[in-house]
């Protein structure tokens, strides 16, 4: 028989004191057993001496004058320079470029109605108008130049309203505005013959973070639809177009990207008949982009190989033709399952273009070494420069790989 | 009787949609659409060749390279032959890769483990290392690291540790164990092999015992000892102790005016940069790798292995481990290749890969022919390391 309890006792108590609250959590995550404990002091210990030295070089010990030297020419290259621009005065054609970007993530933003794209058009917006309000000592640009970053702000609001009041407000017009906006910013880079001031800029003078972003973008949105067609030749039952497609992954897949660069420009102007209109920076682009593709291919082959058999026999047994099953049916299951990966590529990507030093284009870490060399004075300031370097390209890294993991929640991915 | 309705019989299908027609035509066209452009490179290759009095061909391998190569593991003279070069300069390819994948491999599983700590703050400190190193592009930290290393104090200021070894700008100088005659260090190489050998015998013996009879029989401590002790009278009886031994400690110091250190084993700035900064790389990758295999372990085989009563260093390595490795090995095995493949960022940093020194080549020997030997070079490594790495995970299937 139980034995009989007041209605006061039972009430249930709270749990102990170590296991709730603040004790709680340290308990659980920091000293939940002897070895727990010395790992917990061994590594604060540790992670405060790095801060504590870390922060003290950041703050005191290093000089950041070299990167306030460089300032916008890490952005822009040699654009602006002499050689490049005869009278200096070519430096709003990039931020020109930059306008037009943010009036497509504003339009993103307007689409979209918020979420990552809000955030996106947002915070590129904001920092790029950030910088028009840096200190005169600290990067001496004109006010032209402020304007113009500044105007990256009227900029996103401007591409917000434009699918409010136009009818662009579908992924397909976005899709062409957005290859628009590419056209237009390498135009506006390269500069039109007699056109008065968009004087040509050979391509060897673009340079900076711009040169990086310009390989990216064009090797991220090429490669992936070639990768796709790559990937499904090695699948298909065709054993030509099987063996063509096998071979060209293998062979890119074999060698380093700076191989093949080095290549691209001993090599392919030998394969090409002589005048072929080709440039350093076309070769680049292009040896990056099939690099990329060839493992962006690999990517979409392990999403393919992970679904279910019955997915495209279903989808034929329905009556699909087999292009529909594989377009409707298999890819976009397939790319859902490898978001990781293939973000993942674009991330390398991205930071393969640091690459192009080795056929002379300047980009922006070839552009930041070669000024060490070139000014010795500042070769003490190199751990400097490469650190805030870092810091860049961990920022857009980190925002892509935070942007993967986001589009993979939104489809619910591992949910369903 | 009814009959079959004429229209519903079999009228053949119209060429454009008969799938095996399609299938040929397609493969048929894709074949000479790449012949064609084949032929049309190598056309453009020869008639250029031809034009322009390029050198073809691989008869340069026999001729004198006349370039110094900066470092250099295997014995090297400008006057050696471009094919000597060539093998000089894989070489040194290869040490980085296989260094750099020893150390990258052990680091990036510490790393892993260590992410998935139940202790918050070595898990959030491996997790920052992961993200941060992973995100940055290669290029930018292997020059830090070489500006940090050039940074160091010059050869005649340099630190000096226990006056064995040497930490300048030139690099870093360890005592080094050299052959004191070519054949005495064959023999005793051969028989200390041999003596590994016995140890792992007897490890194994021991292992086996172990499991048969139930008790303690220390098969790590033995199986050393064996080695240890065979060892230590092989090296007697070819002569060390009394006679000539047949390896010497060639201890490095400073030498002539400028201090320069001689002897010993120096380990290049470049070199040093290089291995750094991919050992830090690709061991971020490593330990996600590592990670995403523990985590495919399901809960119950640790909780299992705890309920056994082994500690969490015993689950992790006699359970999870173990069983993870099926899923680490086929990716971890690509990671090798991309540092292999990544060493070829050396020549930013001044050390001879492969790729700098064909690089350099290209001057004075044909490219074509540099560029098949290249990837020959690369294409042969990456088999290598897929076949081990194949022969291994076929091992560990169940």
């Amino acid at each position: 028989m139980s034995t009989n309890v007041s209605a006061e006792q039972r009430i249930a108590l709270p749990p102990p004191r170590l296991e709730r609250g603040v004790l709680g959590w340290l308990h659980a995550n920091l000293f939940s057993s002897k070895f727990n404990s010395g790992l917990t002091v061994i590594g604060g210990a540790l992670v405060i001496l790095v801060l504590w030295f870390g922060l003290k070089w950041i703050f005191f010990d290093a000089d950041w004058e070299v990167i306030t030297v460089l300032g916008g020419k890490l952005a822009i290259g040699p654009y602006n320079t002499d050689a490049a621009c005869p009278g200096n005065d070519c430096v709003w054609r990039p931020q020109a470029g930059l306008l037009l970007v943010t009036i497509l993530m504003g339009m993103g933003w307007g689409m979209a109605g918020g979420g990552l794209a809000k955030r996106l058009a947002l915070a590129t917006a904001i920092i790029a108008a950030a910088f028009a309000m840096l200190p005169y000592s600290l990067d001496k640009m004109g006010w032209d130049v402020r304007l113009m970053l500044a105007a990256n702000l009227p900029a996103v609001g401007l591409g917000w309203l434009i699918p409010k009041y136009t009818p662009l407000r579908t992924t397909r017009w976005m899709a062409v505005t957005g290859v628009v906006v590419f056209v237009a910013v390498i135009l506006l880079l390269r500069g039109i013959e007699g056109v008065p001031g968009l004087k040509p800029v050979s391509v060897i003078y673009w340079g900076g973070m711009m040169l990086n972003l310009l390989l990216a973008v064009g090797g991220i949105a090429v490669s992936l639809p070639i990768g796709i067609a790559l990937a499904l030749g090695r699948r298909s039952n065709l054993p030509v177009v099987k063996l063509l497609c096998i071979v060209f992954i293998e062979v890119f897949r074999g060698m380093p990207l700076i191989t093949l660069l080095f290549m691209s420009q001993v090599l392919v102007p030998l394969a090409f008949p002589e005048n072929f209109p080709l440039n350093s920076l076309m070769r680049a682009a292009i040896v990056i982009t099939l690099f990329s593709s060839a493992y962006m291919a690999e990517n979409v082959r392990g999403g393919l190989q992970s679904l279910h058999p019955g997915q495209a026999e279903g989808a034929r047994a329905l009556g699909l033709a087999s292009w529909q099953a594989t377009l409707f049916i298999s890819l976009p299951q397939a790319i859902r399952n490898v978001i990781p990966a293939i973000v993942g590529q674009f991330i390398a990507l991205f930071k393969d273009t640091s690459l192009v030093y080795i056929i002379g284009m300047l980009d922006i870490v070839e552009f930041g070494r070669a000024f060490i060399q070139g000014n010795p004075e500042y070769l003490p300031d190199a751990k400097e420069l490469f650190v805030f370097l870092a810091l860049v390209f961990w920022i857009f890294c980190y925002t892509m790989s935070y942007v993967s993991r986001r589009i993979e929640h939104n489809m619910g991915v591992g949910r369903r | 009787m009814a009959s079959v309705p004429r229209r519903l019989t079999y009228q053949g299908i119209p060429i454009w949609r008969h799938v095996q027609i399609i299938q040929w035509t397609t493969q048929i066209v894709s074949g000479i659409l790449v012949v064609v452009l084949v032929v049309w490179f190598f056309g453009n290759i020869a008639n250029a060749v031809q034009d322009r009095n390029i050198p073809h061909g691989f008869g340069f391998l026999d001729r004198e390279y006349q370039t110094p190569i900066g470092h250099h593991f295997l014995p090297y003279d400008p006057s050696d032959t471009f094919l000597h070069a060539f093998l000089v300069a894989i070489t040194n390819t290869l040490f980085v890769s296989i260094i750099g994948v020893i150390l990258a491999t052990i680091l990036g599983i510490f790393v892993g483990v260590a992410r998935m700590s139940n202790n918050w703050i070595v898990s959030k400190t491996a997790l920052v290392y992961v993200e941060f190193f992973r995100n940055v592009p290669l290029l930018v930290q292997l020059f830090f690291w070489f500006y940090i290393v050039l940074a160091l104090p010059q050869v005649r200021e340099g630190y000096v540790i226990l006056n064995g070894l040497f930490i300048n700008n030139a690099g870093i100088s360890i005592p080094m164990s050299v052959p004191s005659s070519a054949a005495a260090a064959g023999i005793w190489i051969v028989l200390a092999l041999g003596s590994v050998l016995a140890g792992v015998a007897a490890h194994r013996w021991l292992s086996w015992r172990e499991i048969q009879t139930g008790s303690s029989s220390y098969p790590l401590v033995g199986g050393t000892a064996v080695a240890v002790v065979i060892g230590a009278v092989c090296w007697l009886a070819v002569g060390g102790g009394f006679g000539e031994a047949p390896l010497v400690i060639s201890a490095p110091a400073p030498e002539g005016a400028f201090g320069r250190i001689a002897g010993g084993f120096t380990l290049p700035g470049g070199l040093i940069a290089l291995l750094i900064g991919l050992v830090i790389y690709t061991s971020s990758f490593i330990a996600e790798i590592v990670r995403a295999g523990i985590q495919s372990v399901g809960r119950g085989q640790t909780e299992a292995g705890r309920a056994l009563g082994l500690p969490w260093s015993g689950v992790l390595r006699n359970v999870t481990f173990p069983q993870a490795l099926r899923v680490i090995v086929p990716p971890l095995i690509s990671q090798f290749l991309n540092l292999t493949k990544n060493s070829s960022l050396a020549g930013a940093i001044g050390y001879s890969d492969l790729t700098n020194v064909a690089k350099t080549m290209t001057q004075t020997a044909p490219a074509v022919s540099i560029f098949i030997l290249i990837m020959a070079a690369y294409l042969a490594m990456s088999l290598t390391y897929s076949l081990i790495g194949n022969l291994y995970n076929r091992r560990l299937r169940v």
